[in-house]
């Protein structure tokens, strides 16, 4: 009973002291990576979240880091969820992070209020809040090289191009299929507008969460018949 | 008067009708199994009330120098201490206690985590498991809609706040509650009809339809092009207790007083006349109905406060916790996740609830954290998995071990420790 005790107590008290032990290293920048290798997303996110770790690990190796500082990182499993995402950055914000990688539009709006007070950058390449590319209001979140906006309008100007010049747009039926969720819907101001603009019949189809239901979806596609889809 | 045995003067006096005691007939058994959740009403009514005052005696507990649990000594005079929440002297100071710790210890001492991470949502999960506790613990209606309500709830608080900005937070929270206890209202109609799963799958549209609105109509979301709804900074008492800007401390004080205040309310109405409404019907509607209970009230009364606390809890989750959101933080799981906190917590018991939101909060927290702690450096994936199994494992475990919840298990602990040293 005793030896039990005893190494109950012991075990509790090398969880408690065990994290204090590890000892920082300099030298290094640290960068959180908020995956999601698990949940409905998976497919997605494995690859994503391995191309980090892949590019992460050729930089240390070819390049000794970036400007000679080695990069550090922590995976933290998100399953594409706010509040797990929340949780993460909560738990990782101490190790004063070079920048968060959020890797989730939801999560990326969640953080963009916080990150602010808590002066984290957060680095949302591509995805996040759209608004966010103005840094006189957003001096904390990026979103370099692109936007949903801008990717919208670049797809538009493509379709254009195939057409043989954006004012053959005319008439002409576009779908968008997308996650309704902030993710898919950010895109759709701009298709509006630029569908006012061209002329363009643009119809806007949502796929819920988790996305596996899309007959619904389909099944107006094929009878709207639309020249483009954009999903 | 078979329920003497139930009264505390005569579990001290070693009469005990436990689990292992003289065995009872079976007929008690299930007399008693039914009469659970009102037992301490039911041990109340057979009165260890005196009207005259009883001969002096030293007050506290006395006796034994090891007994600590113990109400031998402890007399009500009064039909009011002895309708006390907590007529044991010894309870009423540990909750006492510990409410006072909850108010002042964390934010002197917890770190931003864990205020942020653990207890704010403990907390505000612990409201919103109250909530369907009322509905499916006592009032026996078997709801899956509780995200949608609280999606209701969320939506109202961002509405009402972002529409009136001079109007107080704690108004806006209350409000957005009476909202959602209105659109409760609304989907309990079908309870009247339906019972069990069928009425769970009613509930189901419930949390579908809602979320799909919410998705679908831009007004809501202030025809954000995300639709995503953020939490406005608002002060209570000159500080900061939402928005980004806030201190994790001021939020949360506050979800603390709202859950205190809550649950001290969710307490008092279920010891009522209308927590034994609610469980009358639980038990056999017909038979409530024959003696004077009213279905069509009662049943909607459950489901329309029931929604107002999952209605307030909502609004807390965007205010308090996430900061912004969308319909997704909302959906199914969370329904799920609330029943699951609801049925290991207790079906029927208000502690129950705050055990079972701290099991589903607090595990996998812990378990995530815990290979880091050790130093143990596993895939996150695996991790990930292995987080699941062994949470999904404990829920069983604990379903095993004792059908009626963690507050069961807090009860079985208190009877045993009355007894306690002598075992029994």
């Amino acid at each position: 009973m005793r030896v039990r005790i005893v190494s109950i107590a012991m075990l509790a008290a090398l969880v408690i002291t065990a994290p204090m032990l590890v000892v920082a290293q300099p030298k290094e920048m640290f960068i959180p990576l908020l995956v999601y290798r698990t949940g409905p997303y998976a497919p997605s996110g494995i690859p994503i979240a391995d191309g980090f770790v892949d590019y992460f690990t050729l930089l240390n190796e070819r390049d000794g880091g970036i400007n000679g500082v080695k990069v550090a990182w922590e995976e933290c499993e998100t399953q594409y969820d706010n509040k797990q995402g929340v949780e993460c950055y909560e738990r990782l914000k101490g190790k004063s992070p070079v920048l968060v990688n959020p890797y989730s539009t939801a999560i990326t709006y969640s953080l963009i209020p916080k990150a602010s007070v808590d002066k984290v950058v957060v680095f949302s390449m591509g995805y996040g809040m759209s608004a966010a590319s103005d840094g006189r209001w957003f001096p904390w979140v990026f979103n370099f090289p692109t936007n949903y906006w801008s990717q919208a309008s670049a797809v538009i100007r493509y379709i254009g191009q195939q057409e043989g010049g954006v004012e053959k747009l005319k008439g002409k039926k576009i779908a968008h299929i997308f996650h309704n969720s902030a993710y898919g819907k950010e895109a759709n101001p701009t298709l509006e507008e630029l569908a006012r603009k061209y002329q363009f019949e643009l119809t806007l189809l949502a796929v819920d969460h988790p996305g596996q239901e899309q007959k619904a979806t389909w099944l107006q596609v094929r009878r709207l018949n639309p020249d483009w889809i954009f999903m | 008067m078979p329920q003497t045995k139930d009264t505390p003067l005569g579990r001290a006096g070693g009469v005990r009708a436990g689990s292992n005691g003289p065995v009872p007939s079976t007929r008690r058994r299930a007399w008693r199994r039914r009469m659970e959740p009102s037992r301490p009403g039911a041990a109340r009514a057979c009165g260890v009330v005196r009207a005259t005052p009883p001969a002096p005696r030293p007050p506290g507990p006395v006796g034994h120098r090891q007994v600590i649990y113990r109400e031998a000594g402890q007399f009500k005079e009064t039909y009011a201490s002895d309708q006390a929440i907590f007529p044991i002297v010894q309870d009423r100071v540990v909750v006492l206690a510990a409410a006072v710790a909850a108010f002042v210890v964390p934010p002197l001492v917890a770190s931003e985590y864990w205020l942020q991470a653990v207890l704010i949502p403990f907390l505000i999960y612990a409201l919103a498991a109250i909530g369907l506790n009322l509905l499916t613990g006592y009032a026996g209606q078997l709801s899956l809609g509780t995200g949608g309500f609280m999606a209701v709830g969320a939506y109202a608080a961002f509405k009402l706040a972002t529409a009136f900005p001079q109007l107080n937070v704690i108004v806006v929270f209350l409000l957005s509650g009476v909202v959602a206890a209105a659109v409760g209202l609304l989907f309990g109609i079908p309870s009247l009809r339906i019972k069990g799963f069928y009425l769970a799958v009613a509930t189901l549209a419930s949390q579908f339809f809602l979320l799909w609105l919410f998705n679908k109509v831009a007004w809501f979301t202030n025809y954000a092009s995300s639709g995503t709804i953020t939490a406005p900074d608002r002060t209570l008492f000159g500080a900061l207790i939402t928005g980004p800007n806030s201190t994790p401390s001021a939020r949360y004080l506050t979800a603390l007083g709202l859950v205190a205040v809550f649950a001290l309310v969710a307490k008092n109405l279920v010891r009522g006349r209308v927590g034994r409404s609610w469980m009358a019907i639980r038990d056999r509607d017909i038979a409530a109905e024959i003696i004077g209970v009213r279905p069509l009230r009662t049943k909607l009364l459950a489901f329309a406060i029931s929604s107002f606390y999952c209605g307030v809890a909502g609004a807390e989750l965007v205010f308090l916790y996430l900061g912004s959101a969308e319909t997704l933080a909302f959906d199914i799981s969370i329904s799920f996740l609330v029943l699951f906190m609801v049925i290991i917590g207790g079906l029927g018991s208000i502690v129950g609830s705050f055990l079972g939101a701290a099991f589903i909060v607090l595990v996998p927290i812990v378990l995530s954290n815990a290979p880091h702690a050790v130093g143990l450096r596993l895939p996150v994936a695996l991790q990930k998995q292995i987080e699941l199994m062994v949470f999904g494992g404990l829920i069983i475990f604990f379903l095993i071990v004792e059908p009626r919840g963690l507050a069961r298990l807090w009860q079985i602990t208190k009877e045993k420790l009355r007894l306690w040293p002598f075992p029994h």
